[in-house]
């Protein structure tokens, strides 16, 4: 809640009012209940029925606006006298945030289930013997809802006081403060003298595990955690202990929060009993400089924002997107960001006769590159760009390579015969808000759990509130949502695909099956059998039609879409073993051991992970938080970074380097200027110009030539074997590290 | 005054002999006289005044009533004879010298604090960089703090 709006609302001519009718006499010693009005509150009807103040409709609060399914079932209620339009089933608070009127609240929150515990909406309604919960009434037509009315500022008084009552006053050494709803509402709405002189209550502090702090203390009971845990996350580790005074959060018995998402907690608690333990005592929100970006950790591409003071990033927070991940990340998301800062390449650095790096500059690190890569065939030179990388600096090393003669460039993650000719082929064509409206799943060889949190959260979404059906074909994992373990290996599909299988009569029955295939798979031998295989479910199951296409490939790593866009497939598996010169750009995840002994390694990236050990020559890159760069999601997303923190050391962008390189080498690239890697990337691929757009595929995959080799029948595998650990910054962070030692299970 | 300074240079050189009488000229600084004015003045200035004090440095601090301006009566002979300034006067006689106090800088040493009062130094600007004093921050600072908010990748370390 705005504070500039509760200090506009203070100031109405309401209020005003009230404050000439002030008591002279009181005017020296105020107590909590001073105006005449507030000590025999009348209800509203006696007063004039005219508001003061002009007609002229307010705007919804944040800007929002209201979707009317069925026009029918629109009516009108009256918030403070003005006219508002809602659609049936919204609740009080809804139709005055329509109104433009804020009420104050803790416990309500718009994507959990209501509790009405807190008390705080408490707003007049007319001919209501009694104040309402407003998050919990629903809006019935013709309602006259009075919020500024003095039983509803007695209200709201008395509730802020009781609130407050057993609350430490420790906001200077809280890390919630400055950003805390119970800070800013006591402001608003509460009284400014307590008349508690007993002793406070203090709670015992449960240990939610390495991510989440707990100060039980300031717990003000708004049972928000606990419903994102068991309703968002998935996991029933909090609960309610006890009743009245004894009441307290916590877990039943000592065990950690072994949640993905448990981070999210921090941001939905309104006071500071749930805070960052790594951010916790390090910087005040208002010291820190926000940046909004994207996440790259995994294939999602949460948007968030890097709170960053000076050169160091402290703390990433999520921002809103409905389409992508609402408003929840990830803990990989949310907590990787230490690992910006260890285990850093800083200078660009050769490897000495003696096997020792030496720092140098860039004049001659690039010199060496350039000479080597002369000194082989064209043919053998390799280019692999990793799980990271942005698709400028991916068209950008594939330009140069091309024109070093070579046309082995190929990004992680992708094998030699993965299907890159079609976009629909490897994008999720539902698009990642489209599968709330999903009833029936299939997850092929995929772990939504642990490959991309946020699309699993979805899909758990639409089980508990579509009663979605999920078959899951992969090896065991854990879900925290009912599904059907079908099988392990592609028999399974093809029982499937034969209608031998009784999830066949499922995904047919469905009206919009949605099938989900792993990347993984993309690293299989038989990968063209097994998406025959699941072309003829969906053929059979209706999954592709005009208005549904329910035919999705999750992706694994942020950069794998932009590089199948942009044809980053390798054209043969042995051109690695035949290498003499490859450039490896933050490929940590590449076998290194099929590098040949004599070939010549350049690595470029931004830490010293697994292939910098390989490597001749080190040129120091910049990382996501340090740099713009267009990242692709899985759904064909096209979004971008911004730099939030400088560069470390002597590093670049990416693309500047092989840029540079490229002028050294004598084949120099024809721009210079981020903007002209654009207009470069336009050509190559139309949709990764198109910023914060999804660009759906435009052919259905059914094109695809049909196949029919046999399935190889052993089992898939997993893709992520560590949630915690799957990339260069992830590996480097000492909080992920913490996370794998302690919230996996063995 | 011109016999009595006859009868000092008479009885230096008896007493140290015509070698011993040069040094002594030199050492106390009468040949930088002839290049450099102001130290001639103080020379001439010093016959007949009192020595108040030495501080430790080896300055000379004198003091004349009689016959002088008033505001001229308190002065100093450096004990460097070539570079000399006045930063060179250490605190305790800087009040003294200035006519803030008539305490002498040896009576205002005894006040010193034993556990926290710091010797004098010279301000030695214009002498070379490792003279020059640089607040912790600086670059020039040897013991300067690190700044550095990321930790670099140590080549030397093995997987």
């Amino acid at each position: 809640m705005g504070l500039g709006l509760l200090a506009s609302k203070a100031m109405r001519p309401t209020a005003s009012r009230l404050l000439n009718f002030q008591n002279p006499n009181n005017l020296l010693l105020r107590t909590i209940v001073s105006k005449p009005e507030l000590r025999k509150p009348e209800p509203a009807a006696a007063q004039p029925e005219a508001p003061l103040v002009d007609l002229s409709p307010r705007t919804p609060v944040g800007g929002a606006r209201v979707h009317f399914s069925n026009p029918e079932d629109a009516i009108e209620v009256f918030v403070d006298g003005f006219p508002v339009k809602i659609p049936k089933g919204f609740s009080v608070l809804q139709a005055c945030e329509v109104a433009g009127v804020d009420i104050p609240r803790f416990c309500y929150h718009s994507r959990l289930s209501i509790a009405g515990n807190c008390r705080m909406c408490l707003v007049e309604v007319e001919k209501s013997p009694k104040p309402v919960a407003s998050c919990a009434m629903p809006a019935l037509p013709g309602m006259k809802i009075k919020t500024d009315t003095p039983v509803a500022k007695k209200a709201r008084e008395g509730v802020m006081e009781f609130l407050l009552m057993n609350h430490p006053l420790d906001c200077p050494i809280c890390d919630q403060g400055g950003e805390c709803d119970l800070q800013d509402q006591s402001m608003a709405f509460g009284s400014d003298r307590g008349r508690f002189t007993d002793m406070k209550r203090s709670v015992v502090d449960k240990n939610l595990g390495p991510l989440v702090k707990t100060v039980m203390t300031r717990c003000i009971q708004c049972t928000r955690c606990v419903r994102f845990a068991s309703e968002v996350a998935g996991v029933q580790d909090l609960g309610m202990l006890g009743r009245g005074s004894g009441e307290e959060i916590g877990t039943y018995v000592e065990k950690l929060m072994t949640s993905e998402l448990s981070g999210n907690v921090i941001d939905i608690c309104p006071v500071g009993a749930l805070t960052s333990k790594p951010f916790a005592f390090k910087a005040r929100n208002w010291e820190l400089k926000g940046t909004e970006t994207i996440d790259v950790t995994d294939a999602v591409g949460s948007n968030i924002r890097i709170d960053s003071r000076g050169p160091e990033v402290l703390r990433i927070v999520p921002r809103l997107n409905e389409d992508i991940n609402e408003e929840w990340i990830s803990d990989k998301t949310r907590f990787c960001y230490d690992g910006l800062k260890r285990q850093r390449l800083n200078d660009p650095m050769i490897r000495g006769p003696d096997g020792r790096f030496k720092p140098v500059n860039w004049g001659d690190a690039l010199a060496v590159v350039a000479e080597a890569a002369h000194q082989v065939k064209p043919e053998e030179i390799v280019g692999i760009s990793g799980k990271l990388s942005d698709a400028e600096s991916m068209i950008v090393l594939k330009d140069f390579l091309n024109r070093m003669g070579s046309n082995n460039v190929w990004g992680e993650g992708i094998s030699e015969n993965t299907n890159a000719d079609l976009r629909s082929g490897y994008i999720m064509n539902t698009s990642i808000a489209g599968l709330e409206k999903a009833d029936a799943f299939l997850l092929v060889g995929t772990q939504p759990r642990v490959e991309a949190a946020m699309v699993n959260a979805r899909i758990r979404k639409t089980v508990t509130s579509n009663h979605a059906k999920v078959g899951y074909v992969g090896p065991a994992t854990d879900f925290n949502y009912d599904h059907q373990h079908l099988g392990t290996g592609p028999q399974t599909l093809v029982e499937i695909a034969e209608g031998r299988h009784p999830f066949s009569k499922i995904i047919s029955n469905a009206k919009h099956p949605v099938i989900i295939v792993g990347a993984g798979i993309f690293e299989r031998k038989d990968q063209d059998a097994i998406f025959a295989a699941i072309e003829t479910i969906a053929k059979q199951g209706n999954v592709v039609r005009s208005d549904w296409n329910g035919l999705n490939v999750l992706l694994l790593h942020a950069a794998q879409a932009a590089a199948l866009d942009l044809g980053l497939v390798p054209q043969s598996e042995k051109s690695l073993e035949s290498a003499k010169f490859v450039y490896l750009m933050g490929a940590d995840d590449t076998n290194i051991d099929k590098i040949p002994k004599d070939a010549f390694v350049v690595y470029q990236g931004h830490h010293g992970d697994k292939s910098v050990y390989r490597a001749d020559v080190i040129l120091p890159a910049a990382a996501f938080s340090e740099k713009e760069g267009t990242y692709e999601n899985t759904e064909g997303c096209t979004q971008q970074t911004w730099p939030a923190v400088p560069t470390v050391g002597d590093s670049r962008d990416d693309w500047k380097i092989i840029r540079a390189l490229s002028e050294v080498a004598g084949v120099r690239l024809p721009y210079d200027t981020i903007g002209g890697v654009r207009s470069r990337l336009r050509n190559v691929a139309p949709n990764l110009a198109q910023m914060d757009e999804r660009e759906p595929a435009a052919l259905p995959s059914s094109l695809r030539p049909t196949f029919t080799q046999k399935v190889d029948p052993t089992p898939f595998g997993v893709a992520v074997e560590n949630f915690y650990m799957t990339d260069a910054i992830t590996r480097a962070s000492k909080i992920m590290a913490q996370c794998s030692a302690m919230l996996l299970k063995k | 005054m011109a016999s009595s300074v006859v009868k000092s240079i008479i009885s230096t050189v008896r007493e140290k002999g015509l070698g011993g009488f040069f040094r002594y000229l030199k050492d106390e600084g009468y040949r930088r006289c002839l290049p450099d004015g102001n130290l001639l003045q103080t020379k001439i200035h010093n016959i007949g005044a009192t020595l108040v004090g030495v501080d430790k440095y080896g300055n000379k601090y004198y003091e004349k009533t009689e016959n002088t301006q008033y505001g001229r009566h308190r002065w100093v002979e450096y004990a460097e004879k070539t570079r000399y300034n006045a930063s060179q006067v250490p605190a305790e006689w800087h009040g003294w010298l200035h006519f803030i106090t008539d305490h002498t800088g040896d009576e205002l040493l005894l006040l010193r604090p034993k556990r926290y009062g710091l010797d004098h130094k010279e301000n030695l600007s214009g002498e070379g960089d490792e003279f020059i004093y640089h607040s912790k921050g600086h670059a020039l600072n040897p013991g300067q703090r690190n700044w550095t908010r990321y930790q670099p990748w140590e080549s030397t370390t093995k997987p």
